[in-house]
């Protein structure tokens, strides 16, 4: 710690009115579903409206919260250098009588204000169904400190050699603690809070949930470029209040959290020694102490607060280059009990010299599920980070909606690794001018916690345009042809060519495919021909993959959505049930084989939830069945009990969270990315998922052949146990197969083949940098076996605990052969490809490694112990 | 939605496939009434372990005069036999007896006779469950009342915990006599409360069986639990060690316990019982989840949980799908969406937020909440943890009861007590304190011949077979024995509380919810009665 930094901590002890700081119990908190975007160009309010409501059950609407930064001037009523020089000190008034005394208290005497101004809301919160709690009036100043005041405050502080911008970001720091403290007392009277007093940040917050801010304060049209929202799921008292609610400011940024720590004190501790308390009593209020310290006031890189906030640890810790090692360890020993303990992750919003940041910061054990994502269509840039992806689409979904530029479909999804050496947790996105200085233009940089850049290696060429309409099927009829015939195959080569068409012809070939697909024979060829388009990695070449994606999306939902409704005219195949029609499910008729579940308008969970429907239409008899238009719904597959073999069900467009839990028998494809706690305890049957897969997938499992095109998350398969055997072409984030106790694989028992593989542009496989970069691979496991590419050896004995490699045998050739024909079939990964090592097909028994249990004295009998 | 599953159904075939809860209760109680009743289940051991000792010397003449005077049956002069035989002194009263006029060792003629403590029975249990308890528990389970006065069967010696609280009549008032006639008292429990249309599910006794796991216990203890709780239409708990095929028939009386191994827990084994519960923590070893040492992993239990015959199977803590209440509350979301006619219950331990964690619990939809406090607990739990960790449960039930009242809620939620509820009067004491009702483990082992040895975990097992698979350790005791002892046990214990409710003039057990203005807690000064703070 400098001498300045000391100097400019001990002399807080003059805001401070008591001796010792007010101990108290924090309010206490679960999780939340937090979510944020920055985008190069100024986006309304409106577009975190969408992600907020699809995470409503992440939250009980006891409070919600919002922050913006990077606001256009006009809208804010004072000019681009105010707005870029000056603080927007923002207050919410609980009790508005108590206005003019605070002026006159903390604002009047101190600051040149700029502008003055009532935040406007409407009439009658209650005109906001399910807003019961009026929210605070708002009052904003836009200021500075006076001249004279921060010169005084300087000298009489010790702080004279302190940057001015350093000395009035102080000075608003300390400001608004007291007015804090005068007008509001965590633990007794209410009148007045801070909400934000950042540059160009704005925090609004209220009892009820995050999106209710938007509208109650008329924010719908209130552009900005960073957006973040926090859903809170207080669970103490019955009287809940707004100053509690995230996101919480440092200064110049607003931080939101999910999760919960379990070393509150100690890290409350910590900050007492620095001469820093709190008001509000969270845990979020703390985690952006800690940010401001190591930010503000120590001036450390992010890099270093982010290892203070999410230290590197074991085999990751061991990877890290030597002189980074000695500096960690040192952040390390001076920080570590200021680390948050437990589950946590942080989306922070800042505005940083004239650059707005968006963070997204998970913890070590990665407790807390998260996505990032990234969208590039040339004209505007945008990342996203969220609990979940499904909010992330409805994000991009509800900006295409309005605004061409934006795609649905993100050009990257990915999640960080927490206190990794790969990219150490946490992921920042920076909104700047570019590089020839324009500032109309700004330009939308990705970096991780080293600062390595993450870029895109996609087409830019838009595919989801405006085509000629085609109306009969005569124009189609080479489709058509092909598609009665059910020749798929022949229709996917054509597709080959995709990198050479014109770019409207793939929604063109969409709708001849849509068109064509007017029998039994032809409808099922076309779903399969259109998802296979969809799901497989093919060559886009100078395509954007995601505007492929779109377009395949729309193509099957408007397929789907020529099924007959119940009640209308039969035609063979398939049916289609809505929210709308969901009273009129009827058993199938003899040549009915499809019911297609419009997922439009369903409940994420309870009984007015999808999955319930398709359990009662298995219960009448439907055995097959597409549900699409998901956004975010959860549970399917779950509920239909034992012995539901030949059930199959197709899931489009964002899925939910516990799909394919406890299936036994049956048969779940997902197009696209899963989410989190897929498979848990599933039995039997087999799980495709042409995408990545969340957390803790497979928990507990017993059985089921799974496939995943991707990678899984944070820990899956742990405790699984019987014979469930699954194949992962990307890799893991940690903890594969922890407590693993599946039989022996060459009788019967269970096994995880690890490809480590991921897709370039072209479509084809290429190897990760390594198979699997965890520190924890198939610990304390005593059952099963992981086969793991990785022809170059580059997993060490040091990732296991308990395991041990053993070299590939015939026997387990034969017994994982067949796993990988079956990855072929479904993915169109060769087995080939994957025995093939720096342009040489090699023998398996080079490429594939065993990882087999050794008895642990910890797991043994008695007997084995003496 | 109005298209009901019935609806459907029915138009396309006869048999409805998933109706796990769709049984005539009302049949099964009536034939369950048979099943309750009392018979002698007496110790299943040649030589029963009693509380006293009765030393017969050479000098005796067999004279048959102590078998003549003994009330208790303590001497037996079997007819034609020519000796008396070896004192049954585990029925003896004990000194008691020399004030009666049939004092076997003052009518000696021979002065033969000689009274003393069982060293054996003296060595047994331990302050918590002393050795009164033990023998008044195995006298219950025998007989199926209440013990006779030389056993102390309503608290421990602890000093501690329940052991300190007492109905303020008992110390004011102790003859005080019985109020309402014996039949009039219910002491039922409905043990849904949330009007979420799922049905209600009824139990006849205040008290249901803690989770087990088969590998932890024989199948022999867990089906005789399950007879039991049949017979007295209340509930047992699987454990996590699965859901063994032989436990079927009791399906409506079995809780599914969904804990942090899900060891066993498949979708059938939700969709067949009428509960799920779903077990974060124990309040034995907070911060732990379960742990089966390897020797007791035998084949069976290994296939029962698919894992591997040998190893020691953990469970990890906590659920690593929950780490938040928004977790949570999407973990019962889907239980409930894979049955959807179960109730669901949550187990938790008690921290210091315990208040917290239960209205959590209850927004997430939880039917029960379950708090399991830190007095339980087998030999399976480490001792460092035992007692050690979380807070007393006569603390906590008070905590969460008063701050769901203050929620508005608290009629809206069953409120379940366990950790430590060895005696009937603890249950009521646990209910008068805020509780709905109680969790018992370690008393329904007691009444099995559990001598509390804390071997439970070490090599096979169970020297007594009850916490064994051993196949030979467990054919001790047989299955129709072992339901009998509990099946008395139960009704012991209801005799027991419908006393107490009759002396304090109640109708219903629900009633006696919340009144710890009835209790008092003993000062460590043996005769000032000290009222519970409020």
């Amino acid at each position: 710690m400098s001498a300045l930094a000391e100097r400019l901590l001990a002399d807080r002890s003059r805001i401070y009115s008591r001796e010792e700081p007010v101990l108290s119990e924090r309010a206490a908190e679960g999780g939340c579903g937090v979510t944020g975007f920055a985008c190069t160009v100024p986006v309304g309010g409106r577009f975190i409206y969408e992600p907020s409501v699809q995470m409503h059950n992440r939250g009980n609407g006891k409070g919600g919260g919002i922050a913006a930064v990077g606001f256009v001037p006009e809208e804010m009523g004072v000019s681009r250098e105010v707005l870029d020089s000056h603080y927007l000190l923002q207050i919410a008034l609980l009790d508005p009588s108590c206005h003019a005394e605070l002026e006159r208290r903390f604002v009047l005497p101190h600051f040149d204000i700029a502008l003055s101004t009532r935040q406007a809301h409407l009439d009658d919160h209650r005109d906001i169904p399910g807003l019961e709690v009026r929210p605070p009036d708002v009052h904003r100043y836009v200021v500075r400190v006076k001249p004279d005041v921060l010169e005084r405050f300087a000298v009489s502080a010790g702080l004279t050699e302190l940057a001015p911008q350093k000395l009035e970001d102080e000075f608003i720091f300390r400001n608004s603690y007291q007015l804090n403290d005068v007008f509001y007392a965590s633990l007794g009277e209410k009148r007045a809070f801070v909400l934000s007093h950042g540059k160009d940040l704005l925090v609004y917050k209220l009892v009820g949930y995050a999106e209710q801010n938007v509208q109650y304060y008329q924010l719908e049209d209130v552009k900005a470029h960073v957006w973040i929202a926090h859903q809170r799921y207080p669970t103490k008292g019955r009287v809940w209040h707004p100053g509690g609610a995230h996101p919480f400011v440092g200064v110049n940024e607003a931080l939101v959290h999910n999760g919960d720590f379990a070393n509150y004190h100690s890290v409350c501790e910590y900050l007492r020694q620095r001469n820093i308390r709190q008001q509000f009593l969270t845990d979020t209020e703390v985690s952006v102490q800690l940010f401001d310290l190591w930010d503000r006031v120590y001036g450390y890189p992010l890099e270093y607060i982010i290892e203070a906030l999410a230290p590197t640890t074991e085999f990751d810790f061991d990877q890290l280059p030597p002189e980074k090692q000695l500096v960690y360890r040192q952040i390390q020993a001076t920080h570590i009990h200021a680390s948050p303990d437990g589950p946590w992750f942080f989306i922070i919003a800042r505005s940083h010299q004239n650059r707005f940041q968006l963070l997204g910061i998970t913890d070590t054990a990665m407790l807390r599920p998260q996505v990032f994502a990234l969208s590039d269509s040339g004209q505007v840039q945008i990342g996203l980070i969220c609990s979940e992806k499904q909010a992330i689409d409805a994000t991009l979904r509800s900006l295409a909606k309005e605004d061409p530029r934006f795609c649905p479909v993100a050009d990257r999804y990915w999640n960080a690794r927490g206190g990794s050496s790969t990219d150490g947790g946490a992921f920042i996105f920076t909104v700047a001018p570019g590089q020839n200085g324009q500032s109309g233009r700004m330009q939308l940089s990705c970096s991780d916690k080293f600062g390595r850049a993450f870029k895109l290696d996609s087409g830019t060429v838009r595919c989801d345009q405006a085509t000629a309409e085609i109306r009969d099927k005569e124009s189609a009829s080479d489709v058509a042809g092909r598609l009665e015939r059910s020749d798929v195959a022949a229709l996917f080569r054509e597709v080959q060519d995709l990198p050479v068409w014109p770019a409207d012809r793939l929604r063109r070939f969409c709708r001849e495919v849509i068109i064509g697909a007017d029998d039994p024979r032809s409808r099922a060829a076309a779903i399969e021909l259109l998802s296979l388009i969809h799901d497989r990695r093919i060559d886009t070449g100078d395509k954007r993959r995601a505007t492929v994606v779109q377009v395949l999306e729309e193509a099957l939902e408007e397929l789907f959505d020529s099924a007959p409704l119940f009640g209308e005219p039969a035609v063979r195949f398939w049916r289609r049930i809505t929210w709308a029609t969901r009273d009129h499910l009827l058993a199938p008729e003899p040549q009915e084989e499809l019911l297609c579940i419009d997922a439009t308008g369903f409940q994420p969970e309870g009984d007015d939830c999808d999955a319930v429907l398709l359990r009662k239409a298995y219960q009448a008899g439907w055995k097959r069945f597409a549900v699409y238009r998901l956004r975010g719904q959860r549970f399917h597959g779950a509920g239909l009990g034992p012995g539901t073999d030949g059930v199959r069900i197709d899931l489009h467009g964002s899925n939910g969270d516990y799909t394919a839990s406890g299936m036994d028998g049956l048969e779940i494809h997902i197009h696209g990315n899963a989410q989190d706690q897929l498979g848990q305890i599933a039995k039997r049957g087999k799980l495709v998922i042409h995408g990545d897969v969340g957390q803790t997938f497979m928990y507990g499992a017993k059985g089921g052949e799974v496939f995943v095109l991707g990678n899984a998350a944070g820990r899956p398969l742990i405790n699984a146990v019987g014979r469930p055997r699954v194949v992962i072409n990307g890799t893991c984030l940690d903890f594969l197969a922890e407590s693993f106790m599946a039989g022996d694989p060459h009788n019967g028992g269970g096994f995880v083949i690890l490809n480590g593989m991921e897709f370039d542009r072209r479509g084809r496989v290429v190897p990760l940098p390594v198979p699997y970069p965890g520190s924890n691979l198939f610990s304390l496991a005593s059952g099963g076996a992981i086969y793991i590419r990785d022809p170059h050896r580059s997993t060490t004995e040091r990732q296991l605990n308990g395991g041990a490699f053993f070299d590939l045998d015939d026997k387990d050739w034969r017994v994982i052969r067949p796993y990988l024909e079956e990855n072929q079939r479904l993915f169109g990964i060769p087995i080939e490809d994957l025995l093939t090592v720096d342009g040489q097909l090699k023998s398996p028994q080079e490429v594939y490694r065993r990882v087999s249990p050794v008895k642990l004295s910890v797991l043994a009998g008695s007997e084995e112990e003496e | 939605m109005s298209t009901t599953e019935t609806d459907v159904v029915a138009r396309t075939r006869a048999e409805p496939r998933e109706h796990p809860s769709r049984r005539p209760d009302s049949s099964d109680c009536q034939q369950d009434r048979s099943a309750r009743e009392v018979h002698p289940a007496p110790d299943r051991y040649r030589n029963a372990i009693g509380k006293y000792k009765i030393d017969r010397l050479a000098s005796c003449i067999s004279c048959g005069r102590c078998a003549e005077v003994c009330p208790q049956g303590v001497h037996v002069k079997p007819g034609g036999y020519a000796f008396t035989v070896r004192p049954h002194d585990y029925q003896c009263v004990g000194p008691e007896c020399a004030r009666t006029d049939r004092f076997c060792v003052a009518l000696c003629p021979q002065k033969a006779l000689s009274l003393r403590r069982n060293p054996s029975a003296e060595c047994m249990g331990d302050p918590r469950w002393s050795s009164d308890l033990i023998l008044a528990t195995w006298h219950e389970a025998a007989t199926g009342h209440e013990p006779p006065p030389h056993l102390e069967c309503r608290h421990g010696a602890s000093g501690g915990g329940f052991d300190k609280l007492r109905f303020k009549f008992e110390v004011e008032d102790p003859e005080r006599p019985a109020q309402v006639p014996a039949a009039e008292i219910d002491t039922g429990l409905d043990l849904n409360h949330r009007q979420d249309g799922r049905p209600q599910v009824h139990i006849d006794i205040p008290i249901y069986g803690g989770g087990m796991s088969f590998g932890s216990v024989s199948i022999h203890t867990i089906l005789a639990k399950a007879r039991a709780a049949s017979a007295w239409n209340s509930f047992t708990c699987t454990g996590e060690g699965g859901y063994p095929d032989r436990l079927k028939p009791y399906d409506d009386h079995v809780i599914t316990q969904v804990a942090t191994g899900l060891f066993g827990v498949r979708e059938e084994t939700i969709q067949r019982v009428r509960m799920v519960e779903f077990k974060y923590a124990q309040g034995a070893k907070p911060g732990l989840g379960g742990h089966l040492l390897g020797d007791k992993n035998t084949p069976p239990v290994a296939r029962m949980r698919e894992a591997v015959a040998g190893n020691a199977l953990f469970s990890p803590f906590p659920f690593h799908s929950v780490y938040s209440v928004e977790d949570h509350k999407k973990h019962l979301d889907w239980i409930k969406e894979v049955n959807p006619r179960c109730l669901v219950s949550v187990k938790v331990s008690t921290p210091t937020d315990v208040d917290m964690v239960a209205v959590g619990s209850y927004y997430a939809g939880a039917h029960i909440i379950h708090l399991d406090g830190s007095y339980g607990g087998t030999g399976a739990a480490p001792d460092i943890a035992k007692k050690n960790i979380a807070m007393p449960i006569e603390f906590a039930i008070p905590k969460v009861h008063k701050f769901l009242l203050a929620e508005g809620i608290r009629d809206a939620v069953t409120l379940i007590c366990s950790g430590g509820i060895r005696t009937p009067h603890d249950v009521l004491k646990a209910v008068a304190l805020g509780a709905d009702g109680a969790v018992i483990g370690t008393a329904e082992m007691v009444a099995l011949g559990c001598v509390r040895c804390a071997c439970c975990e070490s090599g096979r097992g169970c020297p007594r077979g009850i916490a064994s698979t051993d196949p030979e350790l467990m054919m001790q005791m047989s299955l129709e024995w072992a339901t009998q002892r509990l099946v008395n046990l139960h009704n012991a214990w209801r005799e027991q509380m419908v006393d107490v409710l009759s002396r304090l003039r109640m109708k219903s057990i629900r009633e006696l919810r919340g009144r710890s203005d009835l209790l008092c807690y003993l000062s460590d000064e043996p005769d000032l009665a000290e009222e519970v703070s409020r």
